[in-house]
């Protein structure tokens, strides 16, 4: 049952008019591979086509894109326990990696954003989805309604975000001035 | 993506779930092929009887891992759910599949063990050395511990992974 008055072609293609650059962007957060990153995307559009079956409306259609998104994602992560070479961290743990104290700052600003990627690349699921929300322009109170953590919680992780990457690219510009 | 794509794509997607599950099932198939083979080259009904028990066995795992563990379809489940509770939700599922594989992944196959122990000793035509019996159960009982010691310390992991979630829900 979708919500009422949309059918589910309607509302995915809704959501993908609105979203699929966003989506894009998350599965790029979520893998390396651009092959596998091709395969996650396909599977998180084929995943929110099919989750449409069943939105009734109790939550907005961002919420529930994002859910559906960050959930397919994070299943993917877990199926790829088994081959990963690195253990993931938590966002505490990052800012304490070497790599994330050589910093994203680099020559250009696509270098800097390919680095920052790479260090969420190596979040655990829940971190990643907090950080990806955020840097999507979402507020504390959506994150939180997608995530499941607390407005609290979502608040003092994105201020931990903030100073994370204000450290990096302005140490970055400071580099190369 | 257009609904003809879409509609494409999700009979693909629908396709690579029954290839994932048939994967898990594809290692008890080829030993059930083998023990099946095993069993019409013999004459020996003792021997018959334990590769019928080992392939019952298999059998009864695969369907404990269809049952518990197959890769399901969760697209509304995903939607619905916050993230914390759906990943909560399936590190649980994972955990107790494991956690708990003595009596649904390694016990099914033990009577067939045991019975093929039997049929080596009493074999009249082609009698076997009590060592050499011993020896090989001695490897089996080994690879189940090793099967069991794995599990449990992979559940273990995935439990602390649960209460990583459990806290980080709790914190205001």
């Amino acid at each position: 049952m979708s919500d009422a008055g949309h059918t589910q072609d309607e509302l995915y293609g809704e959501a993908a008019a609105a979203y699929g650059a966003a989506l894009e962007r998350l599965a790029r957060a979520y893998e390396a591979d651009p092959d596998l990153r091709r395969d996650l995307l396909q599977e998180i559009h084929v995943a929110l086509w099919r989750s449409f079956l069943g939105f009734d409306g109790r939550c907005s259609l961002r919420t529930w894109i994002y859910r559906v998104a960050h959930n397919v994602s994070a299943s993917h992560v877990m199926r790829q326990r088994r081959t990963r070479t690195q253990a993931l961290v938590g966002l505490e743990e990052l800012e304490n990696l070497p790599d994330a104290n050589a910093g994203p700052q680099a020559a250009d600003r696509s270098q800097a954003l390919d680095r920052l990627m790479t260090l969420i690349q190596r979040l655990k699921p829940l971190d990643r989805h907090v950080i990806l929300s955020y840097l999507e322009g979402l507020d504390a109170a959506s994150i939180a309604d997608i995530t499941g953590l607390s407005s609290g919680n979502v608040a003092t992780k994105i201020h931990r975000i903030k100073s994370m990457l204000a450290r990096w690219f302005q140490q970055g510009e400071t580099d190369h001035e | 993506m257009s609904a003809e794509v879409l509609h494409k794509r999700a009979r693909k997607f629908e396709r690579t779930i029954f290839l994932r599950n048939g994967r898990e099932y594809g290692g008890a198939l080829i030993a059930a092929l083998a023990f099946g083979a095993f069993a019409t080259k013999t004459h020996d009904v003792l021997f018959r009887i334990a590769y019928a028990l080992l392939i019952a066995g298999l059998g009864w795992v695969v369907f404990q891992l269809h049952r518990k563990g197959a890769a399901r379809d969760l697209s509304t489940a995903m939607g619905t759910s916050a993230c914390l509770q759906f990943l909560r939700s399936e590190l649980e599922r994972q955990r107790d599949l494991i956690a708990n594989v003595w009596p649904w992944y390694l016990a099914p196959l033990v009577p067939g063990f045991i019975a093929l122990t039997v049929a080596g000793l009493l074999a009249g035509r082609y009698p076997v050395n009590l060592a050499t019996v011993a020896w090989l159960d001695g490897i089996v009982a080994l690879v189940f511990w090793l099967v069991w010691k794995m599990n449990q310390r992979a559940a273990r992991s995935l439990q602390r992974s649960i209460d990583e979630l459990n806290s980080a829900e709790s914190q205001h």
